[in-house]
């Protein structure tokens, strides 16, 4: 009986720490904000195009390619070899990346050419 | 079964993934000091130019825009190469991680989809996650998962399974593509009427150990289906150079790791002296401890501060490095070290005048600025050549992409 008591933590018998229950590991960011830390990448944001979304200049947003974009999410995609922010919209009217601020243009995909899809942004970090 | 997974010109692939202007391009990656071709995309093998092209010969076609170059940017490769890996070990039994670009994995059994169904989305997965583009094969033995690799790049999914009798595939192999024969065994084989795999594979042991030794019958071995390659000496292929070990007893502690490691370092320090070769930086890691094999594996990637053998040398780069891989009250089943960046000591370093000659690694110059240094603290006595300040002109990479994913100064900019 002794010998296996109590095996490190999980009960088997005999009397628990009171103080067991309520040990905690620190809150981690990055377990929160990196669910899939193989698909995950990092980018800076440059220019205000996303601004009515919250995402502004200098901001960094976790990006995650494992996820298939939906419309109506915020992805990262490259167009003309540059990177964009951007809203991906896809309906009756075809396939575009729409920015947040009136002053940038809707981004049309023209027939036949591809989405160059980088990943789908799940958080956007903003320090003050 | 055995799988290799490997990426398609890995690095050309990894700077493709970060500049997009590359893709469809003939594009290649440079050596250390931006000396020759190390990796090149499809387009540019096209035009027949052959690995290990110096970039000299070819400025006047990248100034036309013909060609783009890139300088060899490892911590990238590294980091995402880390990436594959972890991957590979959430879907297989087990990893072994072979090189910066290439693991075998052990599948998972019974799984209800099949080899090459698996292999797929193995292969898709990677694609998604990392952006990387890799070849797969299945066979029942290493040497013959590679023949099944390469095939599995040419196919249009990319994967290969090895078919149960192999020997077609085996009759149209010259021998001395064979993993781990190499070209040296060439005129010896052929003296043998040895000129395919198939013909090594059917040959009598006691012609392929007069031919090759007890090395080149482990792979005919390999070759007729036995797996043979158990703590097997990679020595035979320089592009690789890497030492792991799992320990016969789970490693608990911090010193545990790093002695191991630094044993490990040491040991494969001295393959890359036999070869003459020197190490641009490794990958180092470590393999959680798992009843019943796997485990997740902690990776960290250390450059060096130029491409060396010296073991000293790599130790500095990688001590600062070990503790990331250490949990405490976590028990560990491996450790290892993979060498990346590989060249011949002497080529294409012929402008670095000023690295210090190899004699001086044990001299007893060193040994004593090895001395004052651990007394008076790290670096207060170096050698002029090392230079003073900022290092960083010291390996000529002209055209360095950013590292994107260990550097938060580097990072992609989305406009």
């Amino acid at each position: 009986m002794s010998k296996n008591a109590k095996v490190s933590g999980s009960v088997v018998a005999g009397f628990p720490s009171p103080a067991e229950q309520y040990q905690e590991t620190p809150l981690d960011l990055n377990a929160l904000l990196v669910k899939r830390p193989a698909a995950t990448f990092f980018v800076r944001v440059k220019g205000e195009s996303m601004i009515g979304e919250g995402i502004h200049d200098g901001d960094l947003l976790v990006v995650d390619r494992s996820l298939r974009p939906a419309s109506g999410d915020v992805i990262i995609a490259c167009v003309d070899g540059d990177f964009t922010v951007k809203t991906y919209r896809r309906d009756k009217d075809g396939v575009r990346l729409e920015p947040a601020n009136p002053d940038f243009p809707v981004m049309y995909m023209r027939r036949g050419q591809q989405l160059d899809y980088f990943g789908k942004v799940t958080a956007c970090i903003h320090r003050f | 079964m055995i799988g290799l997974v490997d990426g398609n010109n890995f690095f050309v692939s990894c700077e493709r993934v970060f500049n997009r202007r590359l893709v469809g391009r003939p594009v290649a990656v440079l050596s250390n000091n931006d000396g020759c071709c190390v990796s090149r995309s499809n387009e540019f093998r096209e035009l027949g130019i052959a690995m290990g092209t110096p970039y000299y010969q070819l400025r006047n076609r990248e100034k036309s825009g013909e060609l783009d170059f890139c300088s060899s940017n490892y911590e990238l490769y590294g980091d995402m190469s880390r990436r594959i890996i972890s991957i590979l070990r959430d879907e297989a039994l087990d990893v072994e991680q072979y090189s910066i670009d290439e693991a075998f994995i052990y599948p998972p059994m019974g799984n209800g989809i099949g080899l090459v169904e698996y292999g797929k989305r193995l292969r898709a997965k990677i694609l998604r996650w990392v952006g990387i583009p890799c070849g797969v094969g299945f066979a029942p033995t290493k040497t013959l998962a590679k023949i099944a690799n390469h095939i599995g790049k040419k196919q249009p999914d990319g994967v290969f399974l090895m078919p149960d009798d192999p020997t077609e595939i085996l009759a149209s192999l010259p021998a001395d593509e064979v993993w781990g024969v190499g070209r040296r065994l060439s005129r010896k084989l052929r003296a043998e009427q040895i000129f395919t795999a198939k013909d090594l594979r059917d040959a009598s042991d006691d012609v392929i150990r007069s031919v090759g030794g007890v090395v080149l019958l482990r792979t005919a071995t390999e070759l007729r289906g036995k797996p043979c390659s158990e703590d097997r000496d990679y020595d035979a292929d320089p592009d690789s150079v890497s030492c792991s070990r799992s320990f016969g007893e789970p490693v608990t502690t911090l010193d545990g790791i790093s002695e191991s490691l630094a044993s490990f370092t040491a040991q494969a320090a001295t393959k890359l002296r036999k070869h003459d070769m020197l190490a641009s930086g490794c990958n180092i890691y470590a393999q959680i401890f798992r009843s019943g094999g796997g485990g997740d594996c902690i990776v960290r990637t250390v450059m060096f501060p130029e491409p060396t053998d010296a073991t000293n040398a790599m130790l500095n780069a990688i001590r600062p490095e070990v503790p990331a891989l250490f949990l405490p009250g976590t028990r560990y089943r491996k450790t290892g070290v993979v060498f990346f960046g590989l060249e011949k000591v002497g080529s294409a370093r012929q402008m670095d005048l000023f690295a210090p000659p190899k004699a001086l690694e044990a001299s007893p110059l060193y040994k004593a600025i090895d001395a004052i240094n651990a007394r008076y603290g790290k670096g207060k006595v170096f050698s002029a050549s090392e230079g003073i300040g900022d290092k960083s002109w010291r390996m000529k990479r002209g055209k360095l992409s950013k590292r994107a994913s260990t550097r938060w100064d580097e990072l992609l900019t989305v406009s």
